[in-house]
């Protein structure tokens, strides 16, 4: 196991630069998850980490050592890739074998490190066939069980669940926390599912356009994002993004909301607010903020109830999702499916801004800090 | 829909309709198949019935001497051991000219494909042109180089033409071919350890078979019934066969021999044919062939 230190890594293809200065340093068996919409540099990062990208500018560190001009061959890292990249001609067991074999470990070696693998991923019974005979969750656990073989230092796993149905995906997703658990490896692992990212990941990169956003736990992240894109990036369904005025109502500065009747929200830290009074912000709630009327929440200092119009419900089974409109904008609310609520009904809503964020509506920078 | 197609009546129409089908797909191939078998039955004749006989009679018996004579004692031009000795000719210029334009074009395509690199597009282009290049364009500069390399008039000569002018098809060829292969395969056996040439071997060229059966039957019928190059880079000795079938035409003392011509045709003809037969399936299989799925 080993740390890893991306040191202002810059990579630009003639003008245009994909990745603008990364900073990202993880510790020994750490999960890091670079998350990101396509297009943002998460892969031109992870090839740059594997050697397979030259980068531009800036040092990459494994272990202390600085790889940044190593071929990848000499890295120590494995990586399991999006298509799986397994060899068609090679039995289940030569593709586990193959980076042994070229790295010249001895075939008794070999032979034990394979049944290791295999048992570890459940696919002894699978050793004679060829990729072509496996079903995509089988050949996941192959191209995995192709980079475990080689015990690196370093694993890098490039959006390795995609081409999985949903129900394999999330079974896969359990299995690689396990394992990671397991074996206490070092993994980077790229996605664009913010779920895989939450559920996975010690701490999670998310980037955009080539920089990293935030980098931070998952719950940090969730609860704590750092500008606008992140907060609309974690979370499904996605934070509501409310414009609202900020008012001050007796020397304090309030949200404020007009929905079925116009009320204004109290804020968690109202002096970061003083500066922008008579400006319209946006007010980033989740969903599972604004609920029916809890009685034990009742009374308590961040929380208000209003009512609001029900345009859409879509019941989920474990909650109901509300649709309403408030201040010009759709907001999703997140019921109890017992709390009773038809499209056309005025219904009164808990609005809980205890972790309410507000961001400047034009730059989408964070103001509440 | 379906059950109409299933419980459809054959109507007498539609059994008129495919009666003329079948009859134009056996008048066309019969159309087709006329002069190969005109071919046949000539070389099969004898001298006097060539002759006397019209050019559809089948022979009063079968007989191979002018097929004996073709191979062994026609004469073309002024030696007379038949076509025999170019036979070997052309197997000597065609077996190593494929086999090297083979091996450059998978190398090529491989590159070309998987290992792109600045200008990598530009440079298919350009070999690409050399598919479009009409041979007689470059007779001239080609025999200069020829002399230049000292392997003019040679059967080594004419592998060296072979291979400059087959390369550009060739890596066309694997080029598409290996488009298919996703750049990850290429990408994990880098981190397995693997270099240009190991990934090339144990992972490229064990999915190639189709692309590489194309290829060889493609460049053996071009090179084996190339004529252009023949003529005019061989010397007497190392005329390839086409260039001999030419010679033994043209050469009469008396009468025109046209069984031994016929039969000396078909000959040269064959290993060509007896290609098609064995490999025929697996080129169009080959043609077809599309993504490799791993």
């Amino acid at each position: 196991m080993a740390n890893l230190t991306i040191d202002n890594v810059k990579k630009s293809y003639g003008k245009t630069e994909i990745l603008k200065g990364i900073n990202i340093a993880i510790e020994a068996g750490e999960f890091l998850i670079l998350v990101g919409p396509s297009g943002c540099g998460k892969s031109t990062l992870m090839n740059s980490i594997a050697g397979l990208e030259d980068v531009t500018e800036g040092r990459i560190l494994i272990a202390d050592k600085d790889v940044t001009y190593t071929s990848p061959k000499d890295r120590d890292i494995a990586m399991v890739f999006q298509s799986y990249a397994l060899y068609p001609n090679m039995t289940v067991a030569q593709n586990i074998s193959f980076g042994l074999e070229m790295r010249k470990v001895p075939k008794e070696e070999r032979d034990v490190e394979i049944q290791r693998v295999a048992e570890l991923l459940q696919i002894s019974h699978l050793l004679d066939r060829k990729p072509a005979q496996l079903s995509g969750g089988q050949r996941q656990r192959v191209a995995m069980g192709r980079a475990l073989a080689r015990r690196p230092q370093l694993y890098l796993f490039d959006e390795p669940l995609s081409n999985l149905d949903a129900k394999l995906r999330v079974e896969m997703r359990t299995e690689i926390k396990k394992l990671h658990k397991k074996l206490g490896t070092t993994i980077v692992y790229v996605t664009h599912d913010q779920i895989e990212a939450m559920t996975l990941a010690d701490r999670i990169a998310v980037m955009k356009d080539g920089e990293v956003q935030q980098l931070g736990t998952p719950q940090e992240i969730y609860d704590n994002p750092a500008n606008l894109f992140v907060a609309g990036f974690m979370g499904s369904p996605a934070m509501n993004f409310i414009p609202s005025k900020i008012v001050e109502q007796n020397g304090v500065p309030m949200l404020e909301l007009s929905a079925n009747e116009t009320t204004a929200l109290p804020f968690p830290n109202p002096d970061s607010l003083k500066a922008h009074v008579g400006e319209t912000v946006l007010l980033g709630l989740r969903p599972e903020m604004i609920t029916e009327p809890q009685p034990h929440k009742e009374g308590q200092a961040f929380v208000v109830t209003t009512g609001i119009e029900v345009e859409v419900t879509e019941p989920m089974g474990a909650d109901t999702m509300i649709l309403t409109r408030i201040n010009d904008a759709e907001i999703n609310c997140r019921s109890n499916p017992a709390y009773p609520a038809k499209p056309g009904d005025i219904i009164n809503m808990m609005f809980d801004t205890s972790k309410a964020v507000v961001f400047d509506a034009k730059s989408g920078r964070r103001l509440d800090v | 829909m379906k059950n109409n197609v299933v419980g459809r009546k054959t109507s007498g129409v539609d059994k008129a309709l495919r009666i003329a089908l079948y009859a134009t797909l056996i008048l066309v191939a019969g159309f087709y198949l006329m002069p190969l078998v005109v071919m046949l039955i000539t070389s099969m004749k004898d001298a006097e019935e060539v002759r006397n006989g019209t050019l559809l009679s089948l022979p009063s018996y079968i007989h191979f001497d002018s097929w004996e004579k073709a191979w062994s004692s026609a004469c073309t031009g002024s030696s007379c051991h038949g076509i025999s000795p170019y036979f070997m000719n052309s197997f000597k210029i065609v077996i190593p000219a494929v086999a090297i334009s083979t091996i450059l074009g998978a190398i090529n395509g491989y590159v070309i494909s998987l290992w792109r690199f600045r200008g990598s597009n530009l440079f298919f282009a350009a070999l690409l042109l050399g598919c479009f290049i009409p041979f007689q364009v470059v007779l001239l500069p080609m025999a200069r180089t020829l002399g230049w390399l000292g392997i003019a008039s040679s059967t080594t000569g004419l592998v060296f033409v072979h291979v400059v002018y087959g390369v550009a098809f060739t890596t066309l060829f694997f080029r598409n071919f290996y488009q298919s292969i996703p750049g990850e395969l290429i990408k994990a056996a880098r981190l397995d350890g693997a270099g240009f040439f190991t990934i090339f071997y144990r992972i490229i060229l064990p999915v190639s078979t189709p692309i590489i059966v194309v290829t060889v039957i493609w460049q053996f019928t071009q090179i084996w019934n190339d004529f252009l190059f023949g003529v005019a880079f061989s010397g007497f000795e190392s005329q390839p066969v086409t260039v001999a079938l030419n010679n033994l035409v043209n050469t009469s003392f008396g009468g025109k021999e046209y069984n031994v011509d016929m039969a000396a045709a078909v000959i040269a003809a064959l290993p060509t044919l007896i290609v098609y037969v064995f490999a025929g399936k697996y080129f169009v299989r080959g043609l077809t062939a599309g993504a490799v799925k791993g």
